[in-house]
């Protein structure tokens, strides 16, 4: 899912500066899982921006609302009597959720609450670990699935670099060495071979550095 | 300073703290907003519970927890602690400071004396704090 986390208040306070009316959208999907922007911080962060700005010295007036989903805009429809009556909107979705609004309604500003942090899974109570970069050629099957892109500090494709101590990295201490991880994995797996071959360089255009990426399936468009 | 009358909230765990006691100290408090809101453990105490009352105009609020390991329900005083420290932190944020929320975890199972002393302590505290949270 993806993982996001709140700007500060004085950030927040900042970016709205000049509003009047405005709409806090929290999003029900990933950012309620991840404890970022769904219903309860959508009160908490209203409630928030209301005494900060009240102690700035301009009241803001806040309409609470939360949809099912920020990124789609059957979701996004449900939203649309609040986001009319509002000057403008602070969304507490990801990142594709503001810019969907923002899509949706080009006369009316939209601002980010959140910062979009990285796809992750909800390690332990409270902790969220990055797992995937959406490098968009997955190499998952060679390593044993465990990412080396992602969870390896130096990224590296053919490890390990020889500086972990015991089984942490040494970059990141507090982190397990990743390619410590592929080794007992590929091990446990019985695919210890791979190990042995060289891995090319990673063709990254298949990334964010090739340039807005963009999927069409054709047999559902029709 | 305003001249309103000072705001406090009290959340407290029904265990560890009688409610006829409670609102009974909090009538006896002339000159003085205090509200006396029971809990079935402090560990439901949440962040928005906390950040309401300060919404609302509280200059300070506290939580009565019970005893260390003596939660009925085993985590409720330690995630209430937890909250309140969060809630102490977003409110520096906020621009109200540190300071205005307080944790009040009796040393015996029932300590009716020691709570009250730090009610008193922690209300003496706040009506000396700049008021700046007047609706």
């Amino acid at each position: 899912m993806i993982v996001a986390e709140r700007k500060t208040i004085p950030e927040l306070i900042e970016i709205l500066k000049g509003q009047k009316k405005v709409l806090v959208l929290g999003c029900g999907t990933c950012v309620t899982v991840c404890l970022a922007g769904g219903e309860r911080e959508v009160s908490i962060i209203s409630s928030a921006l209301r005494i900060a700005s009240r102690l700035a010295g301009f009241s803001l007036q806040i309409e609470e609302l939360t949809i099912e989903r920020q990124c789609d805009n059957v979701f996004i429809e449900k939203a649309a009597e609040a986001i009319e009556r509002n000057d403008a909107v602070l969304s507490l979705g990801c990142g594709a959720g503001v810019q969907a609004i923002a899509e949706r309604y080009p006369a009316k500003p939209v601002y980010a609450g959140l910062n979009t942090a990285f796809l992750g899974i909800l390690e332990e109570r409270a902790v969220w670990t990055e797992k995937c970069v959406a490098c968009g050629a997955c190499v998952l099957h060679e390593y044993g699935g465990i990412c080396p892109i992602t969870r390896c500090a130096k990224h590296m494709l053919n490890g390990p670099c020889g500086g972990s101590r015991e089984d942490r990295c040494e970059v990141l201490p507090d982190r397990p060495c990743a390619w410590q991880l592929i080794y007992q994995r590929l091990k446990g797996i019985g695919q210890l071979d791979r190990l042995k071959q060289i891995k090319p360089p990673k063709n990254w255009n298949a990334s964010i550095h090739g340039g807005l990426r963009v999927i069409v399936r054709e047999d559902h468009r029709i | 300073m305003d001249n309103r009358p000072l705001k406090i909230y009290l959340f407290f765990c029904s265990n560890s703290f009688d409610t006829d006691t409670a609102r009974r100290y909090c009538a006896a408090r002339e000159g003085e907003e205090l509200k006396a809101i029971s809990l079935p453990c402090s560990g439901k105490v949440d962040l928005l519970y906390l950040i309401k009352a300060f919404e609302t105009g509280a200059d300070g609020v506290m939580v009565i927890t019970c005893k260390q390991d003596a939660c009925r329900y085993l985590e409720g005083n330690l995630r209430a602690a937890r909250r309140v420290e969060a809630v102490d932190s977003l409110l520096e944020e906020i621009g109200l400071g540190r300071g205005r929320i307080k944790v009040i975890k009796p040393k015996e199972e029932v300590d009716v004396e020691q709570i009250i002393r730090e009610v008193d302590n922690f209300r003496a505290k706040i009506s000396g704090l700049a008021c700046s949270n007047s609706q």
